[in-house]
Formats: structure tokens, sequence, C-alpha cells
């Protein structure tokens, strides 16, 4: 399987998603035109790789977004659930949120998430432009 | 007639108004007044979290008016619902606030105060409820946005949300929507 990468823009996040390594990166604000035809390829991409995942693999995505509009969090809900029925189908996944330590609604955001997901959730502040 | 730009700014200083802009929201436009309103909030000694308030309402407001616009584009008035966009960022006594406008059919008037009256009429924790709800909803293939942007901005204002309907003739009328935050 082919590794996603995505260049950001000012408006949509940097994606490197790597199946070798079974790390995905998500970093950058996101608030496009239309989230759901950027998010859309995305989408694809983790499908397959959920398919042809191995049980025993521990797979890590990683966010760092300091800001995500409202249509983007119903995208990147969408894009955690997949992920939360791998994990309940006995598959090893992580997620872990990183967030500028200022930037209370980064926080919050994921919280919400959480709240909804099963799957193991860190969310984690970091020192300011880290 | 000559436009007076001295009475024009005099009345957006009164007014409390920063930043505005008015016409076709485009995402290029929509972009860089939002990292025009950041800047101007950076050099504001308020918190992180408050510029990402002003500008998050900011955002969804202008996407509001775009994805509405763009849901007309293919009918003989898309244009002139398009061009009829404004947005206004400015500070009052509360704080800041974010105020934009623009035309809306007559007949959409009914199934957006219904929308606006059913946020107003919640708590936060009520908010919170209607905007998971809403999260589980299918999305809706011909729909730019996932229908959370009221519901966010009533999440993130400091106090309800105001909003006017002026009518214009039988098929038009003026929305404006404020936010204070």
């Amino acid at each position: 399987m082919e590794k996603l990468y995505i260049e950001s823009t000012k408006s949509t996040p940097e994606i490197r998603f790597d199946p070798v390594i079974n790390q995905m990166y998500i970093k950058g604000q996101s608030y496009p035109e239309n989230a759901f035809k950027f998010y859309e390829p995305i989408f694809a991409w983790v499908d397959e790789y959920i398919e042809q995942m191995e049980q025993e693999v521990l797979v890590e995505i990683y966010f760092h977004m300091p800001y995500v509009n409202t249509s983007s969090s119903k995208c990147l809900m969408m894009l955690l659930e997949k992920l939360d029925e791998a994990y309940q189908a006995g598959k090893k996944v992580m997620v872990r949120w990183y967030y500028d330590k200022e930037n209370e609604m980064a926080m919050e955001c994921a919280e919400e998430f959480k709240e909804d997901l099963t799957v193991p959730f860190e969310i984690n502040p970091v020192e300011e432009n880290s | 007639m000559e436009i007076n730009l001295i009475d024009l700014q005099k009345k957006l200083r009164n007014d409390g108004i920063l930043i505005s802009f008015c016409g076709r929201f485009s995402q290029e436009i929509i972009e860089e007044l939002g990292d025009a309103v950041k800047k101007y909030l950076e050099t504001e000694s308020i918190s992180q979290n408050d510029t990402y308030n002003v500008f998050s309402i900011f955002i969804e407001q202008t996407q509001n008016i775009k994805n509405y616009s763009a849901s007309k584009s293919s009918s003989p008035i898309g244009g002139k619902i398009a061009n009829s966009g404004i947005v206004t960022i400015g500070k009052s006594e509360n704080g800041h606030f974010v105020s934009s406008g623009n035309i809306i059919e007559s007949k959409d008037v009914d199934a957006l105060t219904g929308k606006l009256d059913i946020v107003s009429s919640l708590d936060k924790i009520g908010l919170k409820k209607l905007y998971k709800e809403q999260m589980k909803k299918e999305v809706q293939i011909d729909s730019a946005g996932a229908g959370l942007g009221l519901i966010d901005m009533a999440r993130k204002a400091s106090g309800p949300l105001k909003y006017s309907l002026v009518k214009l003739d039988e098929e038009f009328h003026f929305f404006t929507l404020r936010v204070n935050i």
C-alpha cells in the first residue's frame, strides 16, 4: 500500500500516513472550502489500510490541530469512528492528540471526540510552536 | 455622487468595527480576512483561546454565507445572493463581536428562524447535546456544511445569538446575525 502525503495549505492540514511504520499524522488548521471533499481521499486510504491491518500491530494516529471548523470536525469524527471500529474488532489502535497548552479550544475539541469513542485516546499539552 | 469615505469611516468607528468586508465571499477572501482577524487580535492582549473563539465564529459565519450562496449558484438569483454578503468584526464594551449579513430567499426564512429558535432556547448543556446529535447525523451529499455552524457559534458565544430579518420585497429578506464573544 502507498503512503498518503498531502501538503498543508492555509486552510488544510498536512497529512502524512505511512502504512510501513503504521503511523498517521494530521497537523495544521482545517477549515477548507469543502471539508468532505478534502477528507474523502483520506477516508478511502484509511478504509483500505484498515482492511489490511494486522491484528498484532499497533497503529498510531497523531493529531496536532490548533483550529478545526465544524464541517472538518464532522470529518474527523468520521475518521475516528473508522479507527474505533477497527479497535472494537480487536485491532491495536492508539489516538494521540496534541494541543498547544494555551489553546483550550483544541483540548475541548479532543475531549468531545474522546467522550464518544472507546479507542485509547491520549490528550497531551505541548509548549507552543513545538 | 461621490462616496464619502470620511463618513463611512466615522460610522464604522462609532460602531466599534475594526475589520469589515462586503461583497462575494471566496475561500481565499475568507482565509485572508481570517488571518487579518487573528493578527489583529494577537496585538490586543487577549488569550490565545479568545483569539481562536473570535476566529472560529468569523469562519463559521462567512462559510455559512458562502455555502448558502453556493446552494443557489445554479439559480438566476444566485449572483444577487452571492454579492450580498457582509461581515464585520468589532469591539464593544462587552468584548468582541462578529456580525454578518446576506440576502436570503423569503422561502428559506422559516427554516432558518426555526433553527435559530431551537439554538436560542438551549443552555450550554442543551447545546452540547444538540451538537453531538447533529454530529452523528449522516452527511447530506449536496451540502458543503455539516449543519453544526449555528450550534457551535451559540456554544462559543458569551450571550445569546442575535439576529434580524428585514423584508426587502416578496422574494428576498436580509438576514443579519450578531455573535458576541
